[in-house]
């Protein structure tokens, strides 16, 4: 069984004066340690793909099973808690709590997970040290670099033990060699812990580094393929 | 976490929390001591009430408030007098003479009430010795000396050694004459007392009347206010024909007063919250747009909806805790400051007297209003963070995330 089962997506704003078809018949699987770039030029539709892949928005039509799960068959409370405890989320940016440290912001979602303090602060610190980060666990996100704090996002999307991790355009903030970095950070966590990527992105210095490559086009798939 | 969230959060935007900080701690500073000076002034109608005149309980034959005659005295106060004597948690008793009639001087005449005491005892229970303003009180042997009011004083026209002649009708209903001379003037804070009471020694009334001892009001003050109801409950019981009251019986709007008091002190702080709610709740819906970003963050990554409506709660709880904690110590500190040293009023002393209190007041409140304070300021604070809380909750974080 796939990861991820997509069939027949659509999705369409009626919120403007004409409906916009932002995704169109979307239909493909995502397997379980893939490494997947969703790509296509601004407007083709990436951000409504994840979001509606992270359960954040709701498809027009179509569904998407998660390990067999209908999400959009979940109660909005229980949508929330599938969120918490199978997808990790890194978005573009305003990832981190800022009053919080880095060590902080990985334990709040074991916090919100109910693990144990003592448990919550082991893994804080093993996730820190795995992106590299163990000397700056007591900064707070003003203090780091942007790469330095897309790096705690990815430690924090790891630390509620996800199925996946999504990442909307993670490195469009990052100069070239912070974007080289994370990317080098990611590909080490999906081969090292098996964990499955999906990010979005346009940029060509980050599309060469995907396995597999879906393309978009006013939202629909335009080409699937392996890199 | 979550409190520590909350808190931090708070701190975040330092200058706006400040501000609404600052804007609660004054509006309950003002509100605390405006309130305590009102509950003093209460109180200190009531203390100069009871050491003016009233006592802790006074006994009386039973109506006598509806027909002040001379011949409606107590019946029995000889065997009254020698059991209160005897009674450990009396601390002294003073039996009173009265009798209402006219004071007439060589320019004017006026309604009066003439009370007739032995100055030794009548020293103990009131305090009209320590107001004398000229002359003395009872200081010498001499006969017929009377001891007036300021206010009397001025209506009649009366210096010290003036003479007076007070008029009224004995108990035979004839009408019976005492020339006396003034030997001293008092001011209480009451101006209406001072303008009806004057005082004589008993032993002229009772040789004019051509009586023995007779006595309408019994004034007993007792060693403990605690001691004031059960020790009025055992006298009803002993003598259940005469009337028996304590001082709030006997001027239920002193009681009334000191209860309006504290009522309005809780109404000024209710109204001075209410005000202060919309500025918690601006700021709070503030902070919450300012930060919809971060919030659809933490929505996205599975924090649940009640979790962030408690979150901004305790924010708004902590916010307003903050002002409202220091608000009490400051207006607490301020309250004890001005009960030791009094607030001098002296510049409104002449409307103050019209009320009966004090020029100096000493601003107090009860432990227990203060504990209600804080519970109100909680329940402020929860009203108040209700909509940012609710906006928060509801943010839809696939659109509050959006960078277009
Ligand atoms: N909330 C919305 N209401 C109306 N139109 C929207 C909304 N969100 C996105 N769109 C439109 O949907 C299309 C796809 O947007 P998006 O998924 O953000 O693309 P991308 O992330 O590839 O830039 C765009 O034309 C965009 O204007
Ligand atoms: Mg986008």
């Amino acid at each position: 069984m796939a990861l991820i089962e997509i069939q027949h997506l659509d999705k369409i704003y009626n919120s403007s004066a004409v409906a916009v078809h932002a995704l169109n018949d979307v239909t493909l699987n995502v397997e379980k340690k893939e490494f997947t770039a969703i790509v296509g030029p601004s407007g083709s539709g990436k951000t409504t793909m994840l979001n509606i892949l992270g359960g954040l928005d709701k498809p027009s039509s179509g569904f998407i099973k998660i390990e067999g799960t209908d999400i959009f068959k979940l109660k909005s409370s229980e949508l929330i808690d599938y969120r918490l405890n199978h997808i990790g989320f890194v978005f573009q940016a305003y990832n981190l709590i800022p009053v919080f440290t880095a060590r902080e912001n990985v334990e709040f979602i074991m916090l919100l997970q109910g693990v144990s303090k003592k448990e919550r602060e082991k893994q804080a610190m093993a996730l820190l040290d795995s992106v590299g980060l163990a000397d700056r666990s007591n900064s707070r996100p003003n203090q780091l670099s942007g790469g330095q704090q897309q790096r705690v996002a990815v430690a924090r999307s790891l630390a509620s033990h996800p199925d996946f991790v999504l990442a909307d355009e993670p490195t469009a903030n990052l100069d070239s060699e912070s974007a080289g970095d994370l990317l080098d950070l990611m590909e080490t966590l999906n081969e090292s812990h098996n964990m499955t990527f999906i990010f979005s992105t346009h940029d060509d210095r980050v599309i060469k580094r995907a396995r597999r490559i879906i393309t978009l086009q006013d939202g629909a798939v335009k080409s699937d393929v392996m890199n | 976490m979550l409190l520590a969230l909350a808190w931090k959060n708070i701190w975040r935007n330092k200058k706006r929390s400040l501000i609404v900080v600052i804007a609660i701690t004054f509006g309950l500073w003002g509100g605390l001591l405006s309130g305590a000076i009102m509950m003093g002034m209460g109180e200190s109608m009531i203390k100069s009430a009871i050491s003016r005149d009233l006592a802790h309980i006074q006994i009386h034959k039973m109506h006598y408030n509806r027909d002040k005659l001379i011949t409606n005295y107590i019946p029995n106060s000889k065997e009254i007098l020698s059991q209160l004597n005897q009674s450990g948690e009396v601390k002294a008793v003073s039996p009173r003479t009265l009798i209402y009639g006219m004071a007439a001087s060589p320019e004017s005449s006026f309604g009066i009430r003439i009370v007739g005491i032995d100055p030794q005892k009548a020293k103990q229970v009131t305090d009209i010795h320590e107001k004398i303003v000229k002359g003395g009180y009872f200081e010498s042997d001499r006969k017929n000396q009377c001891v007036i009011g300021q206010k009397l004083a001025k209506r009649l026209n009366l210096k010290i050694r003036s003479k007076v002649i007070l008029s009224f009708e004995g108990l035979e209903e004839d009408i019976k004459y005492l020339a006396c001379r003034v030997t001293g003037i008092y001011d209480t804070e009451s101006s209406q007392f001072d303008e009806t009471n004057l005082y004589v020694r008993q032993s002229d009334l009772l040789r004019i009347l051509e009586s023995e001892a007779i006595y309408h009001e019994i004034a007993i003050l007792l060693n403990s206010t605690r001691l004031i109801d059960p020790f009025r409950d055992q006298l009803k019981a002993d003598y259940n024909s005469l009337q028996i009251q304590s001082w709030n019986e006997l001027a239920p709007d002193l009681e009334f007063l000191s209860v309006t008091m504290q009522n309005f002190t809780y109404l000024f702080v209710a109204i001075i919250l209410f005000a202060l709610l919309f500025g918690i709740t601006n700021t709070m819906l503030m902070s919450v747009v300012d930060r919809i970003r971060e919030l659809g963050v933490l929505i996205a990554i599975g924090m649940k909806k009640f979790k962030v409506f408690i979150m901004i709660l305790l924010e708004t709880i902590f916010l307003s805790l903050t002002g409202g904690i220091l608000g009490i110590i400051i207006g607490g500190l301020s309250i004890v400051y001005f009960n030791f040293a009094g607030i001098n009023l002296t510049a409104f002393a002449a409307s103050l007297e019209g009320f009966g209190a004090s020029a100096i007041l000493y601003p107090f409140l009860p432990t227990v209003m203060y504990i209600i304070m804080t519970i109100m300021i909680i329940v402020a604070a929860n009203l108040a963070a209700i909509l940012p809380a609710w906006k928060a909750m509801h943010l839809q974080p696939s659109e509050a995330i959006r960078t277009y």
